[in-house]
């Protein structure tokens, strides 16, 4: 059994269980696309792009009172320990829907009827919290792109490990922890858009984890915003247009 | 009350008024407040908060001057290439005889005259074919910056280079000069407002930039 917390509580990686990993962001990195994002959490990198609002395709998935969203969640072969089969294994095709999900709740879809929005996650290094990196870095895509939405949706995950609650679980805290929770917020909207539960925790566990959550996510929108800030680099008294 | 300050980023669910029957395009409101739906710089105009796009595709709206590309000719409308995936039709139902000939490849001037569910129609009044050029794409986000405060910037263009201008609303633009080397200029110089938008003395930075492309060639 591997010991995740040491005797003056530290986590495995030296964080207090409170504590986020490191966490970079980028907007705008990805020329071909009309929005991109590139995000890096602990070990985890992961770019997303968005293109769109353009023609759907295939025809028959078009809507008539609202775009589509397209969501695709894939992690690259030599993202992980093993090399991962190419094309969409079953879980991707999950993440995919989830991110999807998350996502569909903030976007004004009606703006844009008989349109698609394609947003790709591409996983370049998977060191745990992947689907809340990725939804952290689609939302950033989808503000980039000029897509309009509510709010701007971060995410980060909260675990518990030799039965105390930390945050931002990595990859080893994953695998050899007791719970792992992914969750995403629209902080200014103040709704949950993804919650997801793998393992158990009790009521409390989950209300003292939610607020952990929240209190990050709203720190990590913050770095949203800085990040589009600097690829905007918008001087204060620019001409008028 | 307003919660952002002039020529600042905001960026989607930022609060900007209290007041929610301000709200313009690029925002939305909810619980009788505006919020910022889109990132852009905000601008209160007239009592009415709008929020105008750093990026983004086009998005048709009724009265917006165009320019596209012909891209197909059935009996009775011709379609029209916008760029950015959107296709605009042109309807030649008529009993007159058609204002222009047009054959693909063509590039046209016309103005939006509806945009919605059924599709994207261009007026056949004021329609205009634009006979020679070099033809340029820019961010449709960055048009108005092209234009100028009531056409300044292309104004000042146009005298500098003595170029003459199409501009789209939708991001094509064509630039059509006696020498190769204004058009050149011109080209540059769309290019550098393109790139640098939203930065401060940008007309400066511009002229400067055509006085030495044309003395040194």
């Amino acid at each position: 059994m591997v010991r995740l917390i040491d005797e003056n509580g530290l986590r495995i990686d030296g964080r207090r269980p409170d504590q986020l990993r490191p966490i970079k962001m980028e907007a705008g990195v990805l020329e071909k696309s009309d929005g991109s994002a590139y995000i890096e959490v602990g070990g985890t990198r992961i770019y997303a792009a968005v293109f769109g609002p353009r023609e759907v395709h295939p025809k028959h998935l078009e809507l008539p009172d609202r775009a589509v969203l397209n969501c695709r969640y894939h992690m690259a072969s030599f993202s992980v320990d093993e090399r991962k089969p190419l094309g969409m294994t079953r879980r991707e095709i999950e993440l995919s829907k989830v991110l999807r999900e998350a996502l569909e709740t903030v976007v004004f879809l009606e703006e844009f009827p008989r349109m698609m929005i394609d947003v790709f996650v591409e996983v370049v290094q998977a060191d745990g919290g992947t689907r809340t990196a990725g939804i952290t870095a689609a939302s950033l895509a989808l503000a980039d792109a000029g897509i309009p939405m509510a709010d701007m949706v971060a995410a980060t995950a909260v675990g518990k490990v030799d039965g105390v609650i930390v945050l931002d679980i990595n990859e080893a805290e994953d695998k050899y922890g007791q719970a792992d929770m992914p969750v995403a917020m629209a902080p200014r909207l103040g709704s949950i858009v993804l919650l997801q539960l793998n393992g158990m925790m009790t009521t409390e566990e989950i209300e003292k984890g939610l607020d952990m959550a929240g209190n990050a996510i709203k720190h990590i929108q913050q770095l949203q915003i800085e990040a589009l800030r600097r690829r905007y680099h918008i001087e204060a008294g620019g001409e008028e247009v | 009350m307003i919660y952002f300050k002039e020529a600042e980023l905001v960026v989607p669910g930022q609060l900007l008024s209290d007041n929610g029957r301000r709200s313009g395009p690029g925002t939305y409101t909810m619980n009788g407040k505006v919020y910022a739906a889109q990132a852009g710089i905000a601008k209160a105009v007239e009592g009415v908060v709008r929020v105008i796009p750093v990026s983004g595709r086009y998005r048709p709206e009724r009265g917006d001057k165009v320019l596209g590309i012909v891209s197909d000719i059935k009996p009775n409308v011709v379609e029209v290439d916008l760029g950015g995936d959107i296709k605009a039709v042109l309807r030649m139902s008529e009993r007159e005889s058609p204002p222009l000939k047009l054959t693909l490849g063509d590039v046209i001037q016309a103005e939006v005259k509806s945009a919605g569910l059924r599709g994207i129609f261009l007026d056949l009044e004021g329609l205009q074919k634009v006979k020679a050029g070099i033809l340029v794409n820019v961010n449709p986000a960055k048009v108005p910056r092209l234009i100028g405060r009531k056409g300044s910037m292309i104004q000042m263009l146009k005298r500098e280079t003595g170029c003459d201008f199409w501009v789209g609303r939708n991001g094509l633009v064509v630039v059509s000069g006696r020498s190769p080397a204004s058009e050149f200029a011109a080209i540059a110089a769309i290019n550098l407002i393109e790139r640098e938008a939203h930065k401060q003395g940008l007309t400066e930075r511009v002229t400067q930039l055509i006085k030495t492309l044309l003395e040194g060639g």
